[in-house]
């Protein structure tokens, strides 16, 4: 099953995408594939929190996190079948796809081929009968700058999200905190 | 009228041809008044208009306030409105939601997003149906 969690900056997206992932996963350890890389002290305090709220959100499940700042198919391959996975957060990832360092190891990817490996990877989930939640901002709601780097990613960003509202299952948009469902499954 | 809004690559064209088949589609031009797109109308057949976004682009050249934009886009809805029944002509248009974003620096995209917000709730209140796209999904607002 694949659940698609989106909303604008801070709503608790996070939050309603880790209950998801709790239920899924029904007591067995859930993973955590983190696509942040921690470049400086704000990033750091980013992914403490994230951590802390686990922690605390979860009595009995326990996380393993995966870091995958490029290859979320690598890191899903390690998912054990029938387990949830959580994705945190797609943004990051398309940005880190289309604006790859120079000095990051992993080999660079254009954005079809980045598509490409967002689509087999959450196919292969799937066959595999896990739940992947996918978290993600919407940034396509303001003003762009038109011609500029920005549209181009915004643009690849939105089709993804395209393809993952075709694709998953459930599609949650978080505003205050509340869930609100534009594509309901039943038991979730 | 239908009204379709979403954000930028959120669907909305693919969304308008899925639930619009077979219409005719009008980019409209940088100053043309909405009246005068009833040359490109034929009976019997829906007509979509698109390029809002640099429709109101062209707008902030004008010395008008948004007030007397507003006024005129009124005006021009109804009469629009009045010349597609005349024809049997089911009207849609297409517009950009910018609103939800950081309220830009730049003075001229500040007043953009404002055009556009009133442009679309005077638009919404002249439609019997708007439709919000979202990732390509839709859900009804109106109608």
């Amino acid at each position: 099953m694949i659940v698609f969690v989106s909303g604008g900056a801070r709503p608790g997206k996070s939050h309603v995408a880790e209950q998801c992932v709790l239920q899924a996963a029904n007591g067995k350890p859930c993973f955590y594939v983190a696509t942040a890389s921690v470049y400086d002290d704000e990033m750091a305090e980013r992914v403490a929190h994230h951590k802390a709220e686990r922690s605390t959100s979860s009595s009995v499940s326990s996380w393993v996190t995966l870091e995958a700042p490029l290859a979320i198919d690598q890191a899903v391959s390690q998912v054990p079948d029938g387990h949830a996975a959580l994705l945190d957060c797609l943004t990051l990832w398309g940005s880190q796809v289309m604006f790859h360092e120079e000095d990051d190891e992993s080999e660079p990817l254009s954005t079809t081929e980045g598509f490409s490996l967002l689509v087999r990877c959450l196919q292969d989930a799937r066959a595999r009968n896990i739940t992947s939640v996918i978290v993600s901002n919407d940034l396509n709601e303001a003003p762009l700058p038109n011609g500029s780097e920005t549209l181009r990613y915004v643009e690849f960003l939105q089709m993804l999200h395209r393809w993952l509202a075709t694709e998953a299952d459930s599609v949650i948009e978080v505003v205050a905190g509340q869930p609100i469902e534009w594509k309901a499954v039943a038991n979730l | 009228m239908q009204l379709f809004i979403g954000g930028a690559s959120a669907g909305k064209r693919d969304a308008v041809k899925q639930r619009v088949p077979g219409a005719g589609w009008w980019r409209l031009a940088p100053g043309q008044r909405l009246p005068e797109v009833a040359h490109v109308m034929l009976p019997n057949t829906p007509l979509v208009l698109h390029g809002l976004f640099e429709w109101l682009t062209a707008a902030l050249d004008s010395d008008f306030s948004s007030d007397e934009w507003r006024a005129q886009w009124r005006e021009d809805l109804q009469r629009l409105n009045q010349t597609a029944a005349e024809d049997n002509v089911a009207l849609v248009i297409i517009a950009n939601e910018l609103g939800r974003g950081l309220v830009p620096i730049a003075r001229d995209q500040r007043r953009l997003r404002d055009l556009s917000g009133w442009f679309t709730q005077d638009a919404a209140a002249h439609a019997e149906q708007v439709w919000y796209v979202r990732h390509g999904l839709l859900q009804a607002l109106k109608g």
